[in-house]
Protein backbone atom coordinates (compact mmCIF):
# COMPACT_ATOMS: atom_id res chain seq x y z
CA UNK A 1 0.00 0.00 0.00
CA UNK A 2 1.50 3.22 -0.55
CA UNK A 3 -0.14 6.82 0.23
CA UNK A 4 1.52 9.49 -1.81
CA UNK A 5 -0.20 12.11 0.25
CA UNK A 6 1.80 15.40 0.62
CA UNK A 7 1.56 16.15 4.52
CA UNK A 8 -1.99 18.20 4.63
CA UNK A 9 -1.87 21.70 4.16
CA UNK A 10 -4.46 23.89 6.07
CA UNK A 11 -6.70 24.49 2.94
CA UNK A 12 -8.19 21.14 2.53
CA UNK A 13 -9.54 21.64 6.19
CA UNK A 14 -11.40 25.27 5.80
CA UNK A 15 -13.81 26.19 3.09
CA UNK A 16 -12.82 28.04 -0.21
CA UNK A 17 -12.12 30.85 -0.33
CA UNK A 18 -10.20 31.36 2.67
CA UNK A 19 -10.91 34.93 4.91
CA UNK A 20 -8.32 36.86 4.09
CA UNK A 21 -6.46 36.98 7.45
CA UNK A 22 -5.72 33.37 7.52
CA UNK A 23 -2.19 32.23 7.40
CA UNK A 24 0.14 29.56 8.33
CA UNK A 25 0.87 30.21 11.74
CA UNK A 26 2.57 26.75 12.44
CA UNK A 27 4.59 27.17 9.73
CA UNK A 28 5.64 30.81 9.24
CA UNK A 29 7.34 32.55 12.16
CA UNK A 30 5.44 36.18 12.90
CA UNK A 31 6.87 38.88 12.13
CA UNK A 32 6.07 42.56 12.70
CA UNK A 33 4.36 44.59 9.79
CA UNK A 34 4.77 48.24 9.92
CA UNK A 35 1.58 48.79 11.92
CA UNK A 36 2.46 46.96 14.65
CA UNK A 37 5.79 49.20 15.57
CA UNK A 38 4.34 52.25 15.13
CA UNK A 39 5.96 55.06 17.61
CA UNK A 40 3.20 57.00 18.03
CA UNK A 41 1.47 53.81 19.42
CA UNK A 42 4.40 52.45 21.92
CA UNK A 43 3.98 52.32 25.82
CA UNK A 44 5.66 54.95 27.71
CA UNK A 45 7.20 54.13 31.00
CA UNK A 46 8.03 56.14 33.77
CA UNK A 47 10.42 55.31 36.59
CA UNK A 48 11.37 57.58 39.37
CA UNK A 49 15.16 56.55 40.28
CA UNK A 50 15.66 58.14 44.18
CA UNK A 51 17.44 55.61 46.07
CA UNK A 52 16.84 52.82 43.77
CA UNK A 53 20.83 50.99 43.12
CA UNK A 54 21.77 51.78 39.69
CA UNK A 55 23.01 49.24 37.63
CA UNK A 56 19.49 46.85 38.64
CA UNK A 57 17.69 49.55 37.86
CA UNK A 58 19.13 50.10 34.35
CA UNK A 59 19.03 46.80 33.59
CA UNK A 60 15.14 46.70 33.87
CA UNK A 61 15.02 49.77 31.81
CA UNK A 62 16.95 48.11 29.21
CA UNK A 63 14.52 45.20 29.12
CA UNK A 64 11.91 47.58 28.61
CA UNK A 65 13.21 49.63 25.76
CA UNK A 66 15.34 46.97 23.57
CA UNK A 67 11.63 45.43 24.17
CA UNK A 68 13.04 41.69 25.25
CA UNK A 69 9.94 41.67 27.37
CA UNK A 70 7.15 41.17 24.81
CA UNK A 71 6.43 37.92 22.85
CA UNK A 72 6.62 40.41 20.06
CA UNK A 73 10.31 40.64 20.22
CA UNK A 74 12.52 41.05 17.22
CA UNK A 75 16.20 41.93 16.87
CA UNK A 76 16.11 44.18 13.70
CA UNK A 77 13.13 45.87 14.55
CA UNK A 78 12.31 48.68 17.24
CA UNK A 79 9.18 46.94 19.29
CA UNK A 80 10.23 48.76 22.56
CA UNK A 81 8.97 51.25 24.70
CA UNK A 82 9.84 54.46 25.71
CA UNK A 83 10.99 55.12 29.65
CA UNK A 84 10.87 58.30 31.26
CA UNK A 85 13.42 58.55 34.37
CA UNK A 86 13.09 61.34 37.04
CA UNK A 87 14.51 61.58 40.02
CA UNK A 88 14.88 64.65 42.68
CA UNK A 89 18.30 66.29 43.74
CA UNK A 90 16.06 68.74 45.43
CA UNK A 91 17.31 68.31 48.84
CA UNK A 92 13.90 70.38 50.28
CA UNK A 93 11.39 68.47 48.38
CA UNK A 94 10.95 65.89 51.25
CA UNK A 95 11.47 68.92 53.97
CA UNK A 96 8.58 70.69 52.54
CA UNK A 97 6.28 67.17 52.08
CA UNK A 98 7.01 66.67 56.04
CA UNK A 99 6.44 70.08 57.14
CA UNK A 100 3.05 69.77 55.72
CA UNK A 101 2.39 66.99 57.02
CA UNK A 102 3.65 67.51 60.69
CA UNK A 103 3.13 71.06 61.36
CA UNK A 104 6.19 73.96 60.97
CA UNK A 105 8.01 72.51 63.91
CA UNK A 106 9.68 70.22 61.98
CA UNK A 107 13.01 70.64 61.85
CA UNK A 108 15.80 70.01 59.42
CA UNK A 109 17.58 67.70 61.95
CA UNK A 110 14.93 65.30 62.37
CA UNK A 111 15.50 64.44 58.61
CA UNK A 112 19.23 64.33 58.09
CA UNK A 113 19.23 61.05 57.81
CA UNK A 114 16.98 60.87 54.53
CA UNK A 115 18.05 64.22 52.77
CA UNK A 116 20.88 62.48 51.04
CA UNK A 117 18.69 59.36 50.00
CA UNK A 118 17.11 61.67 46.80
CA UNK A 119 19.53 60.37 44.37
CA UNK A 120 20.59 57.58 42.61
CA UNK A 121 22.01 54.84 44.77
CA UNK A 122 25.11 52.81 44.32
CA UNK A 123 26.28 49.87 47.12
CA UNK A 124 29.37 49.80 48.55
CA UNK A 125 32.62 52.69 48.57
CA UNK A 126 31.44 53.08 44.49
CA UNK A 127 30.21 57.41 45.20
CA UNK A 128 33.87 57.67 45.84
CA UNK A 129 35.74 54.92 43.96
CA UNK A 130 33.54 54.51 40.82
CA UNK A 131 35.62 56.42 37.40
CA UNK A 132 33.48 57.59 34.71
CA UNK A 133 36.28 58.08 32.21
CA UNK A 134 35.77 59.62 28.70
CA UNK A 135 38.52 61.13 26.11
CA UNK A 136 38.47 63.98 23.96
CA UNK A 137 40.74 62.11 21.22
CA UNK A 138 44.11 64.14 21.72
CA UNK A 139 46.69 62.66 23.40
CA UNK A 140 46.89 63.19 27.37
CA UNK A 141 43.37 63.79 27.09
CA UNK A 142 41.56 61.41 29.17
CA UNK A 143 39.32 63.09 31.68
CA UNK A 144 38.34 61.11 34.41
CA UNK A 145 35.27 61.74 37.10
CA UNK A 146 33.91 59.96 40.15
CA UNK A 147 30.30 58.60 41.01
CA UNK A 148 30.29 61.96 43.40
CA UNK A 149 31.70 64.61 41.70
CA UNK A 150 29.70 63.57 37.62
CA UNK A 151 26.29 63.49 39.82
CA UNK A 152 27.16 67.34 40.90
CA UNK A 153 27.77 67.93 37.91
CA UNK A 154 25.16 66.34 35.39
CA UNK A 155 23.43 63.68 37.02
CA UNK A 156 21.54 62.59 34.20
CA UNK A 157 24.61 61.05 32.60
CA UNK A 158 25.08 58.44 35.68
CA UNK A 159 21.99 56.98 34.38
CA UNK A 160 22.16 57.68 30.94
CA UNK A 161 25.71 55.96 30.51
CA UNK A 162 24.28 52.62 32.55
CA UNK A 163 21.73 52.41 30.30
CA UNK A 164 23.88 52.99 26.96
CA UNK A 165 25.95 50.44 27.76
CA UNK A 166 22.77 47.66 27.99
CA UNK A 167 21.47 48.95 24.83
CA UNK A 168 22.45 47.79 21.53
CA UNK A 169 24.77 49.73 19.61
CA UNK A 170 23.06 52.89 17.71
CA UNK A 171 21.41 56.13 18.58
CA UNK A 172 17.53 54.73 17.60
CA UNK A 173 17.24 52.77 20.81
CA UNK A 174 18.77 54.79 23.45
CA UNK A 175 16.58 58.27 22.04
CA UNK A 176 13.79 56.03 23.90
CA UNK A 177 15.35 56.86 27.16
CA UNK A 178 14.48 60.67 28.38
CA UNK A 179 16.31 61.25 31.88
CA UNK A 180 15.16 64.28 34.24
CA UNK A 181 16.84 65.98 36.94
CA UNK A 182 13.57 67.13 39.38
CA UNK A 183 9.95 65.50 39.32
CA UNK A 184 8.66 66.67 36.44
CA UNK A 185 8.93 65.99 33.00
CA UNK A 186 7.33 67.15 29.90
CA UNK A 187 5.83 64.17 28.60
CA UNK A 188 2.83 64.60 30.53
CA UNK A 189 0.59 64.25 27.14
CA UNK A 190 1.80 60.82 26.96
CA UNK A 191 0.24 58.97 30.26
CA UNK A 192 2.80 56.86 30.93
CA UNK A 193 2.54 53.80 33.21
CA UNK A 194 4.69 53.35 36.26
CA UNK A 195 7.39 50.86 35.54
CA UNK A 196 7.38 48.31 38.26
CA UNK A 197 11.03 47.48 38.99
CA UNK A 198 11.13 43.66 40.28
CA UNK A 199 14.15 42.91 41.43
CA UNK A 200 14.50 41.53 44.41
CA UNK A 201 17.61 44.06 45.40
CA UNK A 202 16.60 46.97 43.71
CA UNK A 203 15.88 49.72 46.80
CA UNK A 204 18.79 50.46 48.60
CA UNK A 205 19.06 49.16 51.97
CA UNK A 206 19.09 51.60 55.20
CA UNK B 1 46.97 28.57 -36.59
CA UNK B 2 43.53 29.71 -38.37
CA UNK B 3 42.47 32.99 -36.83
CA UNK B 4 39.40 32.69 -34.33
CA UNK B 5 37.31 35.46 -33.25
CA UNK B 6 35.75 34.91 -29.93
CA UNK B 7 32.20 36.58 -30.98
CA UNK B 8 29.49 36.33 -29.12
CA UNK B 9 30.46 33.28 -26.97
CA UNK B 10 31.28 35.48 -24.05
CA UNK B 11 28.79 37.72 -23.98
CA UNK B 12 25.95 35.06 -23.72
CA UNK B 13 27.25 33.64 -20.98
CA UNK B 14 27.61 36.99 -18.77
CA UNK B 15 24.21 37.92 -20.08
CA UNK B 16 22.59 34.29 -18.63
CA UNK B 17 24.54 34.56 -15.31
CA UNK B 18 23.61 38.08 -15.17
CA UNK B 19 20.17 37.83 -15.14
CA UNK B 20 20.24 37.00 -11.43
CA UNK B 21 22.26 40.53 -10.57
CA UNK B 22 19.22 42.42 -11.99
CA UNK B 23 18.08 43.14 -8.32
CA UNK B 24 21.52 44.55 -7.57
CA UNK B 25 22.06 48.01 -6.77
CA UNK B 26 24.15 50.25 -8.50
CA UNK B 27 27.21 49.04 -10.91
CA UNK B 28 26.47 45.37 -9.07
CA UNK B 29 24.03 45.09 -11.45
CA UNK B 30 25.17 47.06 -14.53
CA UNK B 31 29.51 46.18 -14.91
CA UNK B 32 29.57 42.68 -15.89
CA UNK B 33 33.15 42.23 -14.40
CA UNK B 34 31.47 43.40 -10.74
CA UNK B 35 28.32 41.29 -11.40
CA UNK B 36 30.83 38.03 -11.99
CA UNK B 37 32.11 38.81 -8.25
CA UNK B 38 28.93 40.11 -6.72
CA UNK B 39 27.03 36.88 -8.11
CA UNK B 40 29.94 34.69 -6.10
CA UNK B 41 29.41 36.93 -2.82
CA UNK B 42 25.80 36.35 -2.90
CA UNK B 43 25.55 32.59 -3.66
CA UNK B 44 28.15 32.02 -0.79
CA UNK B 45 26.41 34.45 1.41
CA UNK B 46 22.77 32.26 0.65
CA UNK B 47 24.77 28.69 0.93
CA UNK B 48 26.31 29.81 4.89
CA UNK B 49 23.11 31.58 5.34
CA UNK B 50 20.83 28.04 4.35
CA UNK B 51 22.84 26.71 7.40
CA UNK B 52 22.79 29.94 10.10
CA UNK B 53 18.78 30.63 9.42
CA UNK B 54 17.93 27.34 10.89
CA UNK B 55 20.43 28.75 14.16
CA UNK B 56 18.99 32.29 13.86
CA UNK B 57 15.46 31.32 13.84
CA UNK B 58 15.82 29.06 16.73
CA UNK B 59 17.47 31.80 18.68
CA UNK B 60 14.88 34.02 17.90
CA UNK B 61 12.20 31.67 19.22
CA UNK B 62 14.00 31.18 22.56
CA UNK B 63 14.24 34.95 23.10
CA UNK B 64 10.44 35.40 22.46
CA UNK B 65 9.56 32.66 24.61
CA UNK B 66 12.16 33.50 27.59
CA UNK B 67 10.13 36.75 27.10
CA UNK B 68 6.73 35.73 28.11
CA UNK B 69 8.03 33.11 30.42
CA UNK B 70 9.36 35.91 32.79
CA UNK B 71 6.42 37.35 33.17
CA UNK B 72 4.83 35.00 35.11
CA UNK B 73 6.89 35.11 37.65
CA UNK B 74 10.85 36.15 39.47
CA UNK B 75 11.77 32.46 39.48
CA UNK B 76 9.88 31.52 36.26
CA UNK B 77 12.69 31.25 33.18
CA UNK B 78 13.21 29.33 29.75
CA UNK B 79 15.32 26.82 30.99
CA UNK B 80 13.45 25.93 33.52
CA UNK B 81 10.41 25.08 31.43
CA UNK B 82 12.21 23.36 28.71
CA UNK B 83 13.60 21.39 31.94
CA UNK B 84 9.97 21.08 33.01
CA UNK B 85 8.89 20.14 29.37
CA UNK B 86 11.22 17.28 28.98
CA UNK B 87 10.61 15.48 32.56
CA UNK B 88 6.68 15.64 31.21
CA UNK B 89 7.80 14.46 27.88
CA UNK B 90 6.34 16.49 26.02
CA UNK B 91 7.47 17.23 22.55
CA UNK B 92 6.55 20.65 21.68
CA UNK B 93 9.16 22.69 20.04
CA UNK B 94 10.16 25.70 20.64
CA UNK B 95 8.71 27.08 17.18
CA UNK B 96 5.39 26.06 18.26
CA UNK B 97 5.82 27.44 21.44
CA UNK B 98 6.98 30.92 19.88
CA UNK B 99 3.94 30.50 18.03
CA UNK B 100 1.43 30.28 21.03
CA UNK B 101 3.11 32.94 22.85
CA UNK B 102 2.48 35.57 20.58
CA UNK B 103 -1.27 34.09 19.27
CA UNK B 104 -2.56 32.98 22.31
CA UNK B 105 -0.32 34.03 25.61
CA UNK B 106 -3.31 31.92 28.31
CA UNK B 107 -2.23 28.87 26.89
CA UNK B 108 1.11 29.38 26.97
CA UNK B 109 0.73 29.78 30.76
CA UNK B 110 -1.78 27.07 31.01
CA UNK B 111 0.76 24.71 29.53
CA UNK B 112 3.61 25.86 31.77
CA UNK B 113 1.40 25.91 34.65
CA UNK B 114 0.41 22.41 34.12
CA UNK B 115 3.99 20.89 33.58
CA UNK B 116 5.32 22.73 36.45
CA UNK B 117 2.90 20.42 38.59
Amino acid sequence: MIFPFPSPSPSLFLPLPLPPSFSDIWNNTWYPKAKDHINTEKTWYVVDATDKILGRLASTIAVHIHGKNLATYTPTIDMGAFVIVFYCMNKFSLLETCSYWYGSGFFLSNLTQYVNAEKVAASGKKRTQKLYRRHSGRPGGMKVETFNQLQQRIPERIIEHAIRGMLPKGRALFNHLKVYKGPDHPHNAQKSIELLIRDKRVQKQR
Amino acid sequence: MTRIKRGYIARRRRKKISLFASSFRGAHSRLTRTITQQIIRALVSAHRDRDRKKRDFRRLWITRINAVIRGVGVSYSYSRLIHNLYKKQLLLNRKILAQIAISNRNCLYMISNEIRK
